[in-house]
């Protein structure tokens, strides 16, 4: 040890330069890197539909002045139902990746105060039509799926909910949800859980859901007072242009007089709409890859320039080393062994500065705290790093030969 | 001396070539980095309406009790400001997205505009080709007139001054007074809290008188707030806003002492109205500026500034690891110092060569950070996001983009330089 330290210290101003580095690599990879985790989220996440080549979605309906009553909804839910092919029909008020609307809650126990943000899914026939699993309990019954619900869109009112496994385990923690009654903040009534679903994907991605993906529950009922409905179709087979064509032309019949201007209604596939939905967060996903890589091969180029110049500055001595009969294997293992400790000391300090520079944009942004996993991982990847970046200079000085060192007095 | 160490810099550039293309790589990186999230900020960081909305300021009316100042006005309320006349220049509006057609009901479009009431022109600084400015006798008579920008009036007929010609909005016939040039904020600045997305401005086509406009079936985009505020009470494109609250009031205020004497006057006025019962609620008034507004309502999207410091961080990344090259590459050739200074030259003189030396390996990756740069804004543009539209290169952005490049030359020169003007040169040279 003493033997490394001693020629670094002698001049202290190269390995101080690979430090800085290091420690300046070690922050800017880390925060990209968790940035990079949490716009992956949602694309590693279960959507919770079912057979999702089955499943068509009306999306862009905007009500011109009053909001379309919900006899017309139903009598264009029970068209649609009829059209051949079609198994299902619902009417929402929004959808899983249909971001444009969001209905939020902040759900809680009766008595406790531990709130969960969560998505809610206001519609009829959404657990049979979304192909969603049902876990436990059952489904709404026929006469809970006709209930027409008002400007409150049912946080006001008693009456049953299905939630997902995720907000069971959240909200129950400790036993059974089925059977037990939830509520919402500003809401004086409470509904009853009384089935519950594998997976159902929230439907707002902005900021940081990594833990909260998961986290949503159903309302049965027809939305009559929302300007801005949304139609799930499930086909008998995988959709083809002909459906979606013929439930275009329906849409467009009942609801087209009162579109608001400028605005048409979307029928797609669902892979479509995901696709949408989940497009900024792949490009993010994308970028901040490339700056995690970008980031990882800067540094690594430079400590393997820097090793390769302290090598360059070293023949004299390595020579001598070399002639007084070190193997060339002892000449590699000295300098990955100062590789080891110049990174491991950047390491150190570059985790203070990652987690000093995230306390600083938690203060300033909508910014998560860092995880403490990433600290293991991020030392393993830059330690690899920097043990191949040696490795080239490194081999480079085993090969220097000891009459070189005679040479150069 | 300089054309001399300039040629000398020249000289071991060409000497030391995949050094030197390293370092112009890894600083080219850097700056291309930082120059492409520079542009969004500069975007973003600007002025809404250049030399306009510095002066612009939005009336808020919210009771005590909310926290968060709410911009939106039903219209009887901001009629009875306007009426109060305490402002020279101050006009309320809201969004609108209209089907227009011309006369006969033919090349009909949706087209964005406004609908407005007041001095809507002076207040936004839209100026007008041809045609007037509404009056006010007009705007109290509810005369169906509109103000169409030059790309709706070629679009509908074929031509820029159409003053006089009658367009359709909803089956009524209203006279074209006045043509605008086309006029778009850089940024959205209005109606921050309505559904509508994205931070960027968008353009205004069309400027109704709110009461005509209403009398003829079009309304807001947006109802905003009605009544109880219950999730499902929003609606779009209706005329039926009793109660609602769908208006922002914009005041042009010059001086200070205006400002002050117009936050007064609203005082006096949310005071007196609660005082009639208008009020359920105590009310608090205030006055806002289009950046104090913006940054209330975080109408910058966070990822534009996280991104510029995750660039910026970078450049110093880039810029310590050029420190390392350029050291090493001093240094290597010390023995060349060390026979300058031995043949008279000043230690002062060597540092000036190696800074001219860095400083030109600096220019070299400003001229690589070029298409870099044209490289990351055009990724910027292909991202669905918001704010893609903002990615559009400046010429000053070259210019400061040069000066970046020089200066960060100059700075990881500036410690290798001192280093090798330090060094010995009778060691150097018996060394070497």
């Amino acid at each position: 040890m003493q033997r490394i330290i001693k020629p670094l210290l002698r001049h202290p101003a190269m390995p101080m330069l690979l430090v800085v580095q290091v420690a300046l690599a070690c922050a800017i990879a880390g925060n990209a890197w968790f940035m990079l985790q949490q716009k992956m989220a949602p694309l590693m996440a279960h959507v919770g539909v079912g057979q999702p080549q089955r499943l068509l979605v009306v999306t862009g309906l905007r009500a011109r002045g009053t909001p379309w009553p919900a006899a017309t909804l139903r009598g264009l839910e029970t068209q649609l139902r009829q059209l051949p092919d079609v198994e299902t029909v619902s009417n929402a008020a929004t959808l899983p990746m249909a971001g444009q609307a969001q209905m939020l809650a902040y759900a809680y126990r009766p008595g406790r105060h531990a709130f969960v943000n969560t998505s809610v899914y206001v519609g009829d026939n959404l657990v049979k039509t979304l192909g969603l699993h049902l876990v436990a309990g059952r489904d709404f019954s026929a006469a809970e799926k006709a209930t027409t619900l008002n400007a409150g869109m049912g946080y006001h009112r008693a009456g049953p909910v299905i939630i997902t496994r995720a907000l069971a385990r959240r909200l129950f923690p400790d036993g059974p949800a089925l059977g037990h009654a939830i509520t919402f903040t500003g809401s004086q009534s409470q509904r009853t859980v009384v089935g519950i679903v594998a997976h159902l994907m929230r439907n707002d991605l902005t900021g940081d859901h990594r833990h909260n993906l998961d986290i949503s529950m159903l309302f049965p009922g027809t939305p009559a007072r929302w300007p801005a409905p949304h139609f799930a179709v499930r086909a008998k087979h995988a959709v083809d242009a002909r459906l979606i064509q013929s439930v275009r032309r329906l849409v467009t019949q009942q609801l087209g007089p009162r579109l608001l201007a400028g605005t048409w209604p979307k029928v797609e596939r669902f892979a479509v709409l995901r696709a949408r939905a989940l497009a900024p967060a792949r490009a993010a996903t994308w970028l901040f890859a490339a700056v995690t890589l970008i980031v990882l091969i800067v540094t690594g180029t430079g400590i393997a320039g820097m090793t390769s110049y302290q090598v360059r500055q070293r023949t004299r001595q390595i020579g001598v080393q070399r002639a007084l009969g070190a193997p060339r294997r002892a000449v590699v293992r000295a300098l990955q062994c100062e590789n080891l400790l110049l990174m491991g000391l950047g390491i150190g300090v570059g985790a203070v500065l990652a987690f000093a520079s995230n306390a600083w944009l938690i203060e300033h942004y909508a910014f998560s705290r860092l995880p403490l996993s990433l600290l293991p991982v991020g030392t393993a990847v830059l330690i690899a790093i920097g043990q191949l970046a040696v490795l080239v200079p490194a081999r480079k000085a085993a090969g220097i030969a000891p009459v070189s060192a005679l040479r150069a007095i | 001396m300089f054309g001399y160490y300039l040629h000398l810099a020249w000289q071991r550039c060409r000497h030391h070539w995949a050094s030197s293309c390293l370092v112009a790589l890894t600083l080219a990186i850097g700056i291309a980095a930082c120059m492409t999230t520079l542009t969004l900020v500069d975007t973003f960081a600007g002025a809404p309406i250049p030399g306009v909305s510095n002066h612009l300021y939005v009336t808020t009316l919210t009771p005590t009790t909310d926290t968060a100042p709410d911009s939106q006005l039903a219209w009887p309320l901001a009629l009875a400001i306007l009426h109060a006349r305490r402002a020279d220049t101050q006009a309320a509006l809201a969004q609108t997205r209209p089907r227009v057609s011309d006369a006969d009901g033919r090349h009909g479009t949706v087209t964005s505009g406004l609908l407005a009431s007041g001095r809507i022109l002076a207040t936004l600084g839209i100026a007008l080709r041809f045609g007037r400015a509404w009056t006010q006798r007009e705007l109290d008579a509810h005369a169906p007139v509109a103000l169409i920008d030059t790309h709706l009036a070629e679009r509908l007929f074929g031509a820029d001054d159409v003053v006089g010609r009658s367009i359709t909005l909803n089956k009524r016939r209203f006279r074209v007074i006045g043509v605008t040039v086309p006029w778009q904020p850089r940024m959205r600045f209005s109606d921050v809290e309505q559904a509508v997305p994205g931070p960027l401005g968008r353009p205004v086509r069309i400027i109704l008188p709110i009461g005509a406009a209403l009398a003829a079936g079009v309304g807001p985009l947006s109802a905003g707030a009605c009544g109880n505020g219950g999730p499902a009470d929003t609606a779009f494109g209706t005329v039926k806003l009793h109660g609602c609250a769908w208006l922002e009031l914009w005041t042009r205020l010059d001086t200070p002492a205006a400002r002050a004497g117009y936050v007064r006057f609203l005082r006096h006025f949310a005071q007196a109205r609660q005082h009639h019962g208008y009020f359920a609620k105590p009310m608090h008034a205030a006055l806002y500026g289009t950046r104090a507004w913006m940054d209330l309502n975080a109408m910058t999207p966070d990822g534009v500034a996280l991104n510029a410091l995750l660039a910026g961080a970078f450049l110093l990344l880039c810029m310590s690891q050029v420190v390392g090259l350029v050291t090493a590459r001093f240094l290597d050739g010390r023995a060349h110092a060390a026979i300058r200074r031995a043949l008279g030259a000043t230690r002062g003189q060597i540092l000036a060569q190696h800074l001219v030396e860095s400083t030109l390996l600096g220019a070299g990756g400003g001229l690589v950070a070029l298409p870099l740069t044209l490289l990351g804004l055009w990724i910027v543009r292909a991202q669905p996001v918001g704010y893609a539209a903002a990615a559009q290169c400046h010429w000053d952005m070259f210019v400061l983009l040069l000066i970046v490049a020089l200066a960060a030359g100059a700075l990881v020169g500036a410690w290798p330089a001192w280093r090798v003007g330090r060094q010995p040169p009778a060691r150097c040279i018996k060394q070497g």
